[in-house]
């Protein structure tokens, strides 16, 4: 998902677009300039009990890996 | 002659063709030009009066007005709903079986709010975003209302209007604390966003209000599915409440006929430059409003700024003179708060919401709009909302300086 240029609640509202439609075993790959993206998206990985796999600093935007390991349906 | 077509009749789609009517009435009067406007309802509603609705007891009907008398002489309403847009061919056509060629297009066929898409959404839960008639079984449903759990909920994101969850909070606090009621009810605001409000500024001011009035909010909550039997909500996360009343935003996509003509994205929203409010890659159309996939409020205030560009692009293109103005992002959406206070949700592309005190004068402002709202239709008010919003567009040279430096 490439959110860059989009701020609160864009990003995190594309990770969630992104969930619905995944599966378990499914890694999210996301794209954010917004600065709260990073700190957002991992509270609710915390809280949903699904895993941050990899928060990396790219050129002017973060890059973040999240795996569903955790979903209801 | 230049056809220009409007699609949807709501506010942004009536205020552009008005807009247009008042600059092109002499090219229209000479037939030069043609102006259309393709509407699917012959009554045009205040939505944010939905809320008065649900939560106040306001007549259904107080917030409709028929649509052909919102029209400046000039635009020609078609009552008939756009069956399919069809870009390569440049036309649009109707359910009622009319083709309409058009030179410029304007896409404003809104978002639609669809509960059906969540399962047991439609059967267990109110909402006040499908119309003044849904809103009325809120209120309806309160005044039987006697003790229990109230939860308003946020199904999913994108949504219309984004204070109004959070206005309905408030709103539910003042009807139960005014019917003395408020101790035997438990209201519990349920949001898939980080915090009460999506925009940090604006939930260091909601926050701490609800804790005071002691709405109970659950955050990262994005609902799965309702079970009206056993009257529980369920998120994707994992949690779980019962309720004896549920009032949930339902889930919202773009307009049918977007997704029908193969031009939105795969939520139904078409893809539009931010600025510009071009249609990307389609020369002469624009879409506006709800209709679009730009990164910004769905509010009417949007749509109505939009609209002024838009307007004022197509005359532009219409007169082939090179003026072009580009949208800056500002939103200005209103938040009833309780007790006649109010704050405003204010920012634009390169500004983020401001934190703000909530004030009656606010609350003032944003009723007087509620009475104002069908002259703002005509256009007549522009130079007092251009000295009420301040800047809301700039020539689209900066922007290209911009990209170029």
């Amino acid at each position: 998902m490439d959110c860059r240029g989009s701020f609160c609640p864009g990003p995190i509202t594309e990770l969630f677009k992104a969930y619905r439609s995944a599966q378990l075993g499914d890694v999210i790959e996301l794209w954010a300039t917004d600065p709260a993206a990073k700190a957002d998206i991992a509270a609710w990985a915390q809280k949903s009990g699904n895993e941050l796999q990899n928060v990396s600093e790219e050129q002017g935007y973060v890059r973040i890996l999240v795996k569903v390991t955790k979903k209801r349906s | 002659m230049e056809h220009i077509v409007v699609v949807g009749s709501g506010d942004g789609g009536t205020f552009t063709a008005n807009l247009l009517a008042s600059e092109l009435g002499k090219e229209i009067r000479d037939g030069l030009v043609s102006l259309q406007l393709v509407g699917e309802h012959l009554e045009h509603p205040f939505q944010p009066g939905n809320l008065d609705i649900a939560f106040k007891g306001a007549a259904p009907r107080k917030y409709l007005r028929d649509e052909s008398r919102l029209l400046r002489k000039g635009v020609e309403f078609l009552h008939d709903p756009a069956a399919l847009i069809d870009f390569r061919q440049r036309m649009v056509s109707t359910k009622g079986g009319k083709i309409l060629p058009f030179d410029h297009l304007v896409i404003a066929t809104g978002a639609v709010a669809d509960p059906t898409i969540i399962p047991g959404l439609a059967q267990g839960a109110l909402n006040f975003h499908t119309g003044p008639e849904d809103s009325s079984k809120i209120w309806k449903a309160l005044q039987d209302f006697k003790e229990g759990t109230v939860v308003v909920a946020i199904a999913s994101a994108p949504h219309k209007c984004p204070p109004s969850p959070n206005e309905a909070a408030f709103m539910l606090d003042e009807f139960f604390r005014k019917k003395g009621i408020r101790e035997k009810v438990r209201i519990r605001f349920l949001t898939p966003y980080p915090r009460a409000y999506p925009a940090e500024r604006v939930s260091e001011v909601v926050a701490p209000m609800f804790d005071e009035k002691g709405i109970e909010v659950t955050t990262f909550f994005n609902v799965d599915k309702v079970d009206p039997e056993h009257k529980k909500i369920t998120s994707m996360e994992g949690e779980s409440f019962d309720y004896d009343l549920l009032i949930a935003i339902p889930p919202h996509h773009g307009a049918d006929v977007v997704v029908r003509s193969g031009i939105g994205d795969s939520d139904g929203y078409v893809p539009t430059d931010k600025g510009t409010m071009k249609v990307l890659g389609q020369p002469g159309v624009y879409a506006i409003g709800d209709a679009t996939n730009i990164p910004v409020s769905k509010s009417g205030v949007v749509a109505h700024l939009q609209s002024v560009v838009v307007a004022h692009n197509i005359v532009n293109e219409a007169r082939g003179t090179h003026d072009e103005l580009a949208y800056n992002g500002r939103i200005n959406c209103p938040m009833e708060v309780g007790a006649h206070r109010a704050i405003f949700v204010s920012a634009t592309y390169a500004s983020p919401p401001e934190d703000q005190s909530p004030s009656t004068i606010k609350y003032i402002e944003k009723r007087s709009f509620a009475m104002i709202y069908w002259r703002a239709l005509n256009g007549s008010l522009e130079r007092v909302f251009d000295m009420f919003f301040g800047p809301t567009r700039f020539p689209v040279e900066e922007l290209q300086e911009a990209k170029t430096a």
